[in-house]
């Protein structure tokens, strides 16, 4: 008799340490839906499962405070990257108004180019703040939005341009990369809307895809090329030099030909 | 085998504190009490009453701690603690002590020296090295 009712006793104890584990249990899958209300509730110092219970207690504490700084972390640099965009799009839309007075074309188009370069590094701004990740974001998205502005800056409304996308949905690039990459096919999207096509048809191709340990940007056109006496070294415009440079802040080397269109390929 | 707390104390509503003779200072947890900000700040208080111009060591015996919160923890740790103190023995023993012992090493590392001990005897032991330093 006596040892049934030990045995009782051992399964009272262990069941009441299996109410007591389940408890704890709750308590860490509530902190893992961050539901921070829930407490391990403490009642003898000398148990091991307090002691467990304990540990619980205050790391749900510490994921606590620091799921609230990074929240707040996240909502300072959308805000920062929402208020770069509306500072850009306000320098945009001044230069927009400053065109309004201005007859000279020479002018007007330098400010339309400066337009786009800003509204290109502006839409890596807008793309970041938009995104569930702040570092990062999608290439192809990024591209297609760009290619529309530009497009509307450029095209007149009976052109017949197609853009054509070889780009992974998966890539995806910090704001280092983002901003030469959209400058660089600011320049090179406008110089093919501005002098490829004068018939206003044509294709560009933009692909971006990983090869071997590094990536190529290649935008091709199927217009007119450059004429048979350009030469890139005498000849380049700010537009081009610019290409230049941002390649180099790719760490990358730039190849153009001229083949029945122009092709420039970044490998970065 | 907890510390033998002596007349002299400074007693508060969670903690003894007083100066050793051999120039270390102790605190002792008192049993069943959650220690709060407010227990912690009093804490800092009457071990800073113990300065007499030169830093000295503490040692501390969270043996009977029963639970300390977040603010209280980050309290300790934080720069005010280490004004007039220069090293930490913390003497852990029961389950919860040993864990609120390891986020001192860990998360709330305090801003002093800080080491933990199974008896007060090791914890004084190694923290005489600070003293009159």
């Amino acid at each position: 008799m006596q040892f049934v009712s030990m045995m009782e006793q051992k399964q009272a104890i262990s069941l009441s340490d299996n109410t007591r584990a389940n408890e704890i249990l709750e308590v860490i899958l509530a902190f893992a839906r961050q539901d921070f209300d829930k407490k391990v509730i403490i009642r003898d110092d000398n148990n091991l499962l307090d002691g467990i219970g304990s540990g619980v207690n205050m790391l749900g504490e510490e994921l606590q405070h620091s799921t609230i700084s990074l929240r707040e972390k996240e909502q300072l640099l959308k805000e920062i990257h929402h208020r770069v965009k509306n500072n850009m799009q306000i320098i945009s839309s001044l230069l927009n108004l400053q065109s309004d007075n201005i007859v000279d074309t020479k002018v007007l188009s330098l400010l339309r180019e400066s337009r786009n370069r800003i509204n290109s590094m502006a839409l890596v701004h807008e793309m970041l703040y938009k995104s569930n990740d702040l570092s990062k974001i999608g290439l192809r998205n990024y591209i297609e939005s760009l290619t529309s502005s530009i497009r509307q800056s450029y095209a007149s409304s009976d052109a017949d341009i197609v853009f054509e996308y070889d780009i992974s949905e998966e890539i995806c690039f910090d704001i280092d990369k983002m901003i030469p990459i959209g400058l660089i096919l600011n320049e090179v999207i406008s110089n093919s809307l501005k002098y490829a096509f004068p018939d206003k048809k044509g294709k560009i191709d933009l692909v971006l895809k990983p090869l071997e340990h590094q990536y190529i940007l290649s935008v091709s056109d199927n217009g007119i090329g450059f004429k048979s006496d350009f030469d890139v070294d005498k000849d380049s415009q700010l537009g081009i030099q610019l290409i230049y440079m941002l390649t180099e802040q790719l760490n990358g080397t730039l190849t153009l030909e001229s083949k029945g269109g122009v092709c420039y390929s970044v490998l970065f | 085998m907890f510390m033998q707390i002596p007349e002299n104390a400074i007693e508060i509503e969670g903690y003894y504190t007083w100066m050793g003779d051999d120039g270390i200072a102790r605190t002792s947890v008192k049993p069943n009490i959650d220690i709060t900000l407010e227990h912690a700040m009093e804490n800092s208080k009457a071990v800073t009453s113990l300065y007499k111009g030169i830093k000295f060591p503490l040692l501390i015996d969270s043996r009977n701690i029963k639970s300390m919160s977040y603010e209280a923890r980050h309290h300790f740790s934080a720069r005010g603690r280490d004004v007039k103190t220069n090293a930490f023995g913390i003497v852990i023993g029961s389950s919860i002590s040993r864990v609120l012992g390891n986020f001192y090493l860990g998360i709330n590392k305090p801003a002093v020296p800080t080491k933990l001990f199974d008896n007060e005897r090791d914890a004084a032991e190694w923290l005489k090295q600070f003293c009159n330093s």
